[in-house]
């Protein structure tokens, strides 16, 4: 296992696809294939997606009841190169659900907060942490947290990995991520600034904040930082300066479900694999890959060879 | 067919300082019959089962009369049971453990199953390392399918 996927919030992720989906309507599902179950949540959707790439990971977290197993058996039969190992706990796992309209080009997504969690389940969950850190390369600390647990535990097990040398990359909510860098600071960032548009408690308005903000952080220590600007647009900032990649190719809003995490495991992946290449290079295979993953209705992870189409549609631009 | 073709790719183990409590908790959430006993560096070192639990609680002699009817006192075997909550997994641990190669063939599992009468195998890798686990379910089930 070169990559360890942390997910403590896991959720059985159920995509409907309806045509015409309206609120206080009766919907008949079509087929079969329009009704998807899958294991979600960041750490494990970017486990998936390394998966796709060809790395092998070992995703863990906390999963409880019922769901939780559905959602381990279904993770247990995804790769070969994925490996598994949660802490069990009583409450159920939560089920996020997202219904993408291909018709009007929306997507509607219900996310539940998931079972409250004791300490006893988080200091098992670290004893196995600290054992899988010997093995692995790299950690993805990503996604939401559950009840009775705050950032520090995203700073905690940071530490933990950097003090054995390993890579570190954040993908969390601003709430999270001030909290997580009080304790350690990761390699590489990916603030999920959705619905708050805030980093360090800051706002982001204009072009210039998202700028702002990503240099401060590369300025607190971070080596790469990748904050999403107006959906298709990333403001890419590493200790040589801050770069905004787009691309000109439609993005149908319907379909990013997923993107971020293939966009994270991309990343890890450049990194694992060339270790020379520069920061801006992996942000760059990173969008690409999740412009790729944009392709796809449902949230299946794209393959090397689409990623590299992709990259041929990236336009980049030196902001500062 | 191969162990790797049908092996549970669940590496949840403990170390040897674990609680046999924690055991217990992590045997009795994943619904599992016993768990790998590891070192820092992921190498199997132990099994601990039910049967090595239940041993450690339960007086030797207890086995040979076949009910628990003739026990005359079960607050003895309340009061082992609860000494052994807080004992490390050392103690009662089977070492060194039984175990199988990824590229072992599903008929060299099944056999050493049935000789040494367990129901679930830690999978390594050429360095002893844990990779998962083999239980006679997935073995039941590939035979099932012809693939033994």
């Amino acid at each position: 296992m070169k990559v360890i996927t942390v997910t403590l919030n896991p959720a059985l992720d159920r995509e409907f696809i309806i045509e015409g989906f309206a609120v206080n309507a009766y919907h008949r599902i079509k087929t079969q294939d329009h009704m998807v179950m899958n294991p979600g949540g960041k750490g494990i959707n970017v486990s998936m997606a390394l998966a796709k790439l060809g790395v092998s990971s070992i995703a863990i977290g906390i999963i409880g009841g019922y769901t939780g197993r559905v959602l381990l058996t279904e993770l247990n039969k995804t790769s070969p190169l994925i490996s598994t190992s949660f802490v069990h706990i009583e409450e159920e796992t939560r089920e996020n659900i997202v219904i993408v309209d291909p018709v009007n080009h929306t997507m509607t997504s219900i996310n539940s907060p998931g079972p409250r969690v004791d300490k006893k389940a988080v200091e098992l969950l670290l004893k196995r942490y600290e054992i899988y850190l010997s093995r692995a390369e790299a950690v993805v600390l990503s996604g939401s947290l559950p009840q009775g647990l705050t950032g520090e535990i995203y700073g905690k097990m940071a530490k933990m990995a950097r003090e054995k040398g390993r890579m570190v990359f954040f993908d969390m909510i601003d709430e999270y991520l001030t909290e997580a860098l009080e304790i350690c600071v990761p390699d590489v960032v990916k603030p999920d600034v959705r619905g708050s548009y805030t980093i360090l408690q800051q706002r982001l308005e204009s072009l210039e904040d998202y700028v702002e903000a990503a240099a401060n952080l590369v300025k607190r220590g971070c080596k790469l930082v990748v904050v999403s600007y107006e959906i298709k647009n990333d403001v890419v900032a590493t200790q040589d300066g801050v770069w905004l990649i787009s691309t000109e190719e439609k993005v149908e809003p319907e379909n990013i479900l997923g993107a971020g995490d293939a966009y994270v495991a991309a990343m890890v992946y450049k990194r694992l694999t060339d270790r020379n290449t520069s920061m801006l290079e992996t942000a760059k295979f990173g969008y690409a890959a999740a412009l790729a993953k944009t392709k796809k209705l449902t949230k299946e992870m794209p393959e090397y060879d689409e990623i590299g189409e992709a990259l041929n549609s990236c336009k980049l631009e030196r902001l500062r | 067919m191969r162990v790797y073709d049908v092996m549970v790719r669940d590496v949840t183990a403990v170390t040897q300082e674990d609680s046999v409590e924690n055991v217990v908790r992590i045997m009795a959430t994943q619904f599992l019959s016993g768990v790998p006993v590891v070192t820092e560096d992921m190498r199997v070192i132990g099994f601990v089962s039910e049967s090595d639990i239940i041993r450690a609680a339960i007086p030797g002699y207890f086995s040979l009369l076949q009910s628990t009817t003739f026990i005359p006192d079960m607050s003895q075997f309340l009061k082992m049971a609860a000494k052994l909550r807080d004992k490390p997994v050392r103690e009662i641990m089977t070492h060194p453990p039984l175990v199988v190669n990824e590229n072992a063939s599903l008929a060299h599992v099944a056999d050493l199953m049935i000789k040494h009468n367990v129901k679930i195998l830690p999978v390594v890798d050429e360095h002893g390392r844990l990779l998962g686990v083999i239980t006679r379910t997935n073995i039941v089930r590939a035979a099932m399918e012809g693939y033994l």
